[in-house]
């Protein structure tokens, strides 16, 4: 019997670049924050999952084993997992298979990355590419996305200055989130002007290099009920992935994400909701790019296919629209830790909860949806919470 | 209760040379490939898809997105890890099957030794790169030995594991012996004596050239399906009883060394989960990891087969050779196959699955009903993983 999984705490911590914690500090914090929210302590927790995509950046072989000690997590099974970008959703998913197997009660979910312990966090990315047909070009990830923005505008008929609306718009949102690392005040004209890393996609397009981790608890049914009045169920959870060589997919065409819908499709299965655009209350996707906040709205059904400029045009996506994406900031304005992107996955939480603070939207929240991305347009991993 | 998992097709490319004529993607192809014709499954059957890989080990971030296409997982709901031991796999495959028994999960991993130098010190500094780098890193970079630092730290919990149960170099000796006659069954011309053994290059004493495994290239493959399923597939289903995976502490100061405390509790887990009061009686047989000849020994304390005082005298009666009364690592194990770092946990469970199956040619003990596989993450890690196998 598949078992109901409810969050039940969120650990929080301000994303930064070079913080001053170590990755045994930055976890210590946000396990600590995490067991005070939910009134347990470590030694209710049964197993920790960890997620950070690329050792690399902070340079620590198994990066997560040096921080056992620092989740609770000593003498306990912990696991890691890493699928890129979309670790952010796909480790929270690792906890919610650990608890509705049957197999654990309690689980901690750590999602953490240091990508500024390094000279160059893009000279780290080109080690993430194919090391004989794709690394020696000098690929990285703005010229990758620069590549999957241009197929993307064309084949919708989209611009560039719906692409700097959405930047306009999260790192507006992000003035109100405390744990935000660039919350900027914009005009599209001031993204519009920023220069170019790869055309289409320019500075303000991006996000930034950040260190930074995030804490979810799960549990099982009796454990949330006893804990909580109003537990926030995890709904449906969805993976897809691609193949690594693009070139030869059967959907050569980077503009439509068929991965993404994959995974959006299996989380609404999951959830029993049919119709997105008027289910669905509140999004986080995962936007490191502006025009990626775009292509995850279409996949995951929060607009028409292809509707994602009017979408951010008639401002349905802006914090007091009809279906808000992205109020905290998201990696645009909150900061883009790649694992700890599992960010999106708490503010859906926090919105549920109406605990969002400054960040709350002026509309009831029920069903929330949050996703991550990554790998070589590869991964992608959608998460729908909801209350009873 | 139609909701227990079963191991249904295992897949095995090893070799104790250098495999130069696949790449790593080829060599997971093969093993998968294998695994499916074993569980008589085609590529569209495969629902979701697991690998374990190391990056600093594989040379490339991201390790694991370069697994995909060999496992058929392309299009599917693939879950994969990587920082791990192929045998977490087989423990979060269990958990998906449990999540979602209509499930079939492959769970794959590769290792190719070869492309690095295992011996280098580009890999020795790899050890002192897996430290916490404000307090063990720096002490452990000064490790001058051109014989490297995983020795010494081997050798470190070598001497304390022997200080603790007064085993002797001959005795650790003996396992590795153990080992590598049970990994060659029909060489009867060239007979293994401790001798030989004792007499090979002294790496960091107590820790010699024949009592440490070899690094060598392997990829394997196991598809896990629920007792619903498994019913309709060709091959003999083994089911999985128990999981256990636990973690000491990475810092080495803080850690007591020569006891495997992570062993202990992941059996503890593995144990409650399957039941088994008395492993030393109810277990048949048991693949544990032998890194190190005196891992092995550790393990087995570890385990739950024998107590601290007990070890000589089991070695001295034959307790854990491939006749005795609990056969240890009857494959050969790592000290006589070869250790491909982090696919060598899943190639444990593969050998389990054939000894359970009736299958292991040449390896066969007879009357295996409960098969136990261990691995451990290898120096400086207090990682360990077990499973406990039982016949259909």
């Amino acid at each position: 019997m598949v078992k109901r999984v409810a969050i039940v705490g969120v650990g929080m911590q301000k994303f930064e670049f070079r913080k001053r914690e170590t990755v045994e500090e930055m976890i210590f914090d946000v396990t600590r924050d995490a067991l005070e929210n939910s009134g347990l302590s470590k030694d209710d927790i049964d197993a920790v999952v960890f997620g950070s995509a690329v050792d690399a950046f902070c340079g620590i072989h198994n990066s997560d084993k040096v921080a056992i000690d620092a989740s609770g997590g000593l003498l306990k099974p912990t696991m890691r997992n890493s699928t890129s970008g979309s670790t952010a959703i796909s480790t929270p998913i690792l906890g919610y298979t650990h608890v509705a197997s049957g197999m654990y009660d309690i689980v901690m979910v750590i999602c953490f990355e240091k990508m500024s312990e390094n000279h160059a966090a893009q000279a780290v990315f080109n080690t993430v590419y194919d090391e004989a047909f794709v690394r020696p070009i000098g690929l990285n990830v703005p010229i990758q996305c620069g590549l999957e923005a241009r197929a993307y505008l064309h084949r919708y008929g989209l611009t560039e200055r719906q692409m700097a609306k959405v930047s306009v718009k999260n790192r507006g949102n992000a003035l109100a989130n405390p744990y935000a690392q660039l919350p900027m005040k914009l005009t599209v004209e001031d993204v519009m002007a920023s220069p170019y890393l790869s055309w289409p996609v320019k500075l303000l397009d991006t996000s930034p290099v950040t260190d930074g981790a995030r804490a979810v608890i799960l549990a099982s049914e009796d454990v949330a009920k006893e804990l909580d009045d109003d537990p926030v169920w995890i709904k449906g959870v969805g993976r897809g992935a691609d193949s690594v060589w693009f070139m030869g997919r059967r959907n050569a065409d980077l503009g439509r994400l068929d991965y993404a819908y994959l995974a959006a499709q299996q989380a609404y299965d999951m959830a029993g909701i049919r119709n997105p655009m008027a289910e669905i209350d509140y999004a986080e996707v995962y936007d490191p790019f502006t025009y990626k906040e775009m292509q995850h709205c279409e996949a995951l059904g929060l607009c028409p296919e292809g509707g994602a400029g009017r979408m951010i045009d008639e401002g349905i996506s802006l914090k007091d629209g009809d279906l808000p994406v992205n109020a905290s900031g998201g990696l645009q304005g909150e900061g883009n830790p790649i694992g700890a992107g599992m960010s999106r996955l708490c503010w859906c939480y926090l919105q549920i909860k109406g605990k969002a603070g400054a960040c709350q939207v002026p509309k009831d929240v029920n069903t929330a949806v949050a996703n991550g991305w990554g790998g070589m347009y590869q991964y992608n991993a959608v998460m729908v919470l909801g209350r009873d | 209760m139609n909701n227990r998992v079963c191991i249904v097709g295992i897949g095995v490319v090893e070799s104790a040379e250098a495999i130069t004529q696949f790449s790593h993607k080829e060599l997971l192809f093969h093993a998968t490939r294998k695994a499916l014709d074993d569980a008589g499954l085609e590529r569209k059957d495969i629902d979701s898809g697991i690998t374990a890989t190391f990056d600093f080990l594989e040379g490339r971030s991201l390790s694991n997105q370069f697994t995909l296409d060999s496992i058929g997982g392309v299009m599917k709901p693939c879950d994969l890890r990587l920082g791990e031991d192929g045998i977490y796999g087989l423990f979060a495959g269990y958990m998906e099957v449990m999540a979602d028994p209509s499930q079939i999960v492959v769970v794959a991993s590769v290792q190719k030794a070869s492309e690095r130098d295992p011996e280098g010190l580009g890999y020795q500094k790899l050890i002192a790169d897996s430290m916490d780098p404000v307090f063990s890193r720096p002490v452990c970079k000064a490790v001058h030995n051109i014989l490297g630092l995983e020795s010494v730290l081997a050798a470190m919990e070598a001497r304390a594991f022997m200080d603790r149960t007064g085993l002797s170099e001959e005795q650790l000796a003996k396992v590795a012996v153990k080992n590598l006659k049970n990994a060659n069954p029909g060489d009867k011309n060239s007979p293994m004596e401790e001798e030989a053994v004792l007499k090979s290059d002294l790496l960091s004493w107590p820790i010699r050239r024949m009592t440490k495994a070899k690094e060598v290239d392997a990829a394997c493959t196991i598809i896990l399906a629920s007792e619903k399923r498994a019913k309709d597939l060709h091959s003999e289903p083994v089911f999985i009883r128990g999981i256990g995976w636990c973690s000491d502490k990475s810092h080495l100061p803080f850690r007591e060394q020569g006891v495997s405390k992570e062993t202990k509790w992941a059996a503890h887990q593995a144990y409650h989960m399957a039941g088994i009061r008395r492993p030393d009686k109810e277990i048949d047989l048991a693949e544990v990891s032998d890194w190190y000849a005196h891992r092995e020994l550790m393990h087995c304390e570890a385990l739950g087969f024998c107590q601290a005082n007990e070890i000589g005298s089991h070695i001295a009666e034959g307790m854990f050779e491939r006749e005795g009364t609990l056969p240890v690592n009857a494959s050969g194990g790592l000290l006589g196959r070869g250790n491909a770092v982090g696919t060598s946990g899943l190639i444990r469970i593969a050998q389990v699955v054939q000894q359970i199956r009736g299958q292991a040619n040449g390896y066969q003990v007879s009357g295996v009903e409960v098969g136990l596989a261990h691995s451990w993450g290898g120096i400086p890690t207090a990682t360990a993983g077990v499973a406990v196998l039982g016949k259909w």
